[in-house]
């Protein structure tokens, strides 16, 4: 272990590997800053660019990306009270009126240090909690992992969106979608209709970068001429404070700690990202504090638990994806997608086979969270002009970066066909409010259920064995009460709105 | 109920009903366009040929997902026609799709482009294509003025042939040169 450890640090501290990973952390903070602009499409971005490098070396680009992004939707969220991502909303609560309070250095440099501090515990876990849980998964036979799989599909329809049927909906459309082309054990076509386009399936980034990037794009020019952001309103001083706030932080221990496990627990959760965990983080910790009624009004303890539980999330989604091969997020897939397209197979086996690899991803992620802080503590100032770029050229010019990624996969000009359809698909899904996270982890996760599937009833045609095996029926148990306790809550949710006339419904 | 805030309220809630009954029959209709589909698509994978080797061929796993799907899409629809029953008030649905597209004019627009694009790519390369592409969805988004149409320019030039020679050179990516330019 300690070999593969080196080795992967070794890797990781190349200087080539440093310099892109510098310019990861810089691109994924620059990027999360733009409101409209999440952490997704900037990691699905940054793909097409790491084909040419080796995979670790392309797979910590990628993290540090990743980790530069939760922290970057801080700076608009705390400066102009627009969460820059989906996953700093609940930051919007307390950084703002801070800053507005007077003291938007404070409210950044504690969103750093939290965010900090919430990716390195979350890292601490990773480490400690992915091997043994790799181990076990290894041992598990193909029924355990169908189920597993069917799982790990409900919770994401049922924690994602408003709607649990179109969560489910769009999970299944995204099982579907993968069955075209190839099957996965015996390469017969199916489903392509004897048509060119379709015959080597839909690659998966494909799906990807029109689902969400293409998708998001279009939503971005709706509505124009009609609430324009208001001005913004930065200070030309900023007083940072770095190290008083950095004490400041490690404080409130209790506060940090719960917080960043929060963001773990809910990232290894698939499909439960960086927005849930930032949101639960906060309640948390409001419901904690002694003086509860400071929060909402700039109190610290609100950035902080804000902003380490997203942050967490980045390591707790690594947790499933490299112990069992199953993504905890839409990130978690595109990276684990990237190894694929090096030829790594993820799984269990790949803290084994490719100890160095997994090892070097922790190193990275440690490396890419200390790169984040010098980075913000050093040119914070700088950032907060990024969200000033107006909408004409960052549209555009991301729409011709998705074609780039799109094309570059696999140099067939049929892919770009396809994303064009793909992206119109996820536009109407979108305008629909479907959620768009199940679809891809569906795609993802098909060929993996079906191989799984198969291969259980190769060696016993019974399907009943499904049920007898006990992992594999808890695990179904777990995915029937899943959708139950969804369905009983919305329910509920009903019941009480109904005199009221539920308004928040739909949007 | 009394109080002119209490009366707005009431509007208010009676239009985002309207609302939601209209948003409710779009996705009515994409479940069954949904339904349908998967309808289609099982029984074209329960015509694939049943595997010698193996219980489960080739056509079981897309047959079964679809049939999921459809059954899926079933519920949803049933309780889609449920609630807009409920909530009726479904008079001038036309306009409010109209109202709908019309909100949206840009990102159609901008997706008619995108198509045009991707089909002239191959034809005119990427230099020549994203320079024309990005100088039109810039101005499309921002408007015609002097100030815009400088800006676009050269931020048109700079994306359409400095990306390709970046990817070129330093990601060893090549990007379509274009029919054109091939000889």
């Amino acid at each position: 272990m300690l070999d593969a450890f080196i080795s992967g640090a070794h890797q990781v501290f190349a200087f080539d590997t440093l310099i892109y990973m510098l310019i990861g952390s810089i691109a994924g903070i620059v990027a999360a800053a733009i409101p409209g602009f999440t952490v997704t499409m900037a990691i699905i971005l940054t793909l097409p660019l790491t084909f040419a490098m080796d995979p670790l070396q392309g797979v910590s680009v990628m993290l540090s990306v990743y980790v530069g992004g939760y922290t970057g939707g801080l700076i608009s969220a705390a400066l102009l009270g627009i969460p820059g991502t989906p996953s700093s909303v609940a930051t919007t609560f307390d950084a703002y009126p801070m800053a507005r309070g007077g003291e938007p250095g404070r409210a950044l440099s504690l969103g750093v240090w939290s965010s900090f501090f919430g990716t390195v515990i979350s890292t601490i876990v990773l480490i400690v909690a992915a091997p043994p849980l790799a181990l076990l998964a290894v041992k598990l036979g193909p029924w355990e992992y169908f189920s597993l799989i069917v799982f790990a599909l409900t919770i994401v329809a049922s924690l994602v969106g408003n709607s649990l049927m179109r969560g489910l909906i769009a999970g299944v459309i995204g099982l579907g979608l993968a069955t075209i082309g190839p099957d996965p054990m015996m390469g017969r076509p199916r489903l392509t209709f004897d048509s060119d386009l379709l015959m080597p399936g839909l690659p998966f980034l494909v799906v990807l970068i029109g689902i969400f990037a293409i998708s998001q794009l279009m939503s971005e020019v709706e509505d124009h001429g009609k609430g324009k952001g208001s001005d913004a309103l930065i200070p030309d001083v900023i007083e940072f404070k770095t190290w008083a706030v950095m004490r400041e932080v490690l404080m409130r221990p209790v506060n940090l700690v719960r917080s960043s496990l929060i963001g773990v627990f809910i990232g290894a959760l698939p499909g439960a990202g960086g927005s849930i965990a930032n949101l639960l983080a906060y309640d948390q910790a409001k419901r904690g504090s002694k003086k509860p009624e400071e929060f909402g009004k700039g109190t610290p303890d609100g950035v902080i638990a804000s902003e380490a539980g997203n942050s967490a999330t980045a390591g707790g989604g690594l947790i499933p994806m490299i112990a069992l091969g199953i993504p905890g997020s839409a990130v978690d897939a595109i990276l684990m997608a990237a190894l694929m397209v090096h030829g790594i197979s993820v799984g269990p086996r790949l803290i084994m086979d490719n100890a160095d690899l997994a090892y070097g991803m922790f190193v990275a992620m440690v490396v890419a969270s200390l790169m984040m802080l010098v980075v913000c503590v050093l040119s914070m100032r700088l950032f907060l002009r990024v969200t000033d770029i107006p909408k004409q050229f960052i549209v555009p010019t991301v729409m011709i970066c998705c074609v780039i990624g799109a094309f570059a996969l696999n140099n067939r000009v049929t892919d770009l066909y396809l994303l064009g359809a793909i992206g119109l698909v996820g536009y109407g899904l979108k305008s629909l409010d479907y959620p768009l996270a199940p679809l891809v982890l569906g795609v993802i996760l098909g060929p993996i259920a079906e191989t799984n599937l198969r291969r259980a009833l190769m060696s016993d045609a019974d399907w009943t064995v499904f049920f007898t095996r006990p992992i594999s029926a808890v695990l179904l148990a777990a995915a029937l009460l899943s959708v139950i306790f969804s369905v009983r809550s919305v329910l509920k949710m009903r019941k009480k709105d109904r005199p009221a006339t539920d308004e928040q419904d739909g949007d | 109920m009394t109080t002119p805030n209490g009366k707005s309220a009431a509007a208010d809630a009676s239009a985002s009903a309207a609302l939601r009954a209209k948003t409710e029959v779009a996705r009515l209709i994409s479940y069954i366009v949904f339904g349908l589909g998967s309808v289609y698509l099982s029984i074209r994978a329960g015509e694939l040929p049943t595997s010698r080797w193996e219980p489960l061929g080739a056509g079981s796993f897309p047959k079964l997902v679809f049939a999921v799907l459809a059954v899926l899409c079933l519920i949803a629809s049933v309780r889609a026609v449920i609630d807009i029953r409920k909530a009726g008030q479904l008079d001038g649905l036309a306009h409010a799709f109209g109202q709908w597209v019309k909100a949206r004019r840009i990102s159609f627009a901008m997706f008619g482009l995108l198509v045009v694009y991707l089909l002239a790519l191959p034809v005119a390369g990427f230099s020549l294509a994203t320079f024309v592409f990005l100088l039109i969805t810039q101005l499309l988004i921002a408007g015609i003025s002097k100030k815009t149409l400088i800006q676009s320019i050269i931020a048109a030039l700079i994306f359409s042939v400095g990306l390709n020679i970046l990817f070129a050179e330093v990601f060893n990516v090549f990007l379509p040169r274009g029919v054109l330019f091939a000889a």
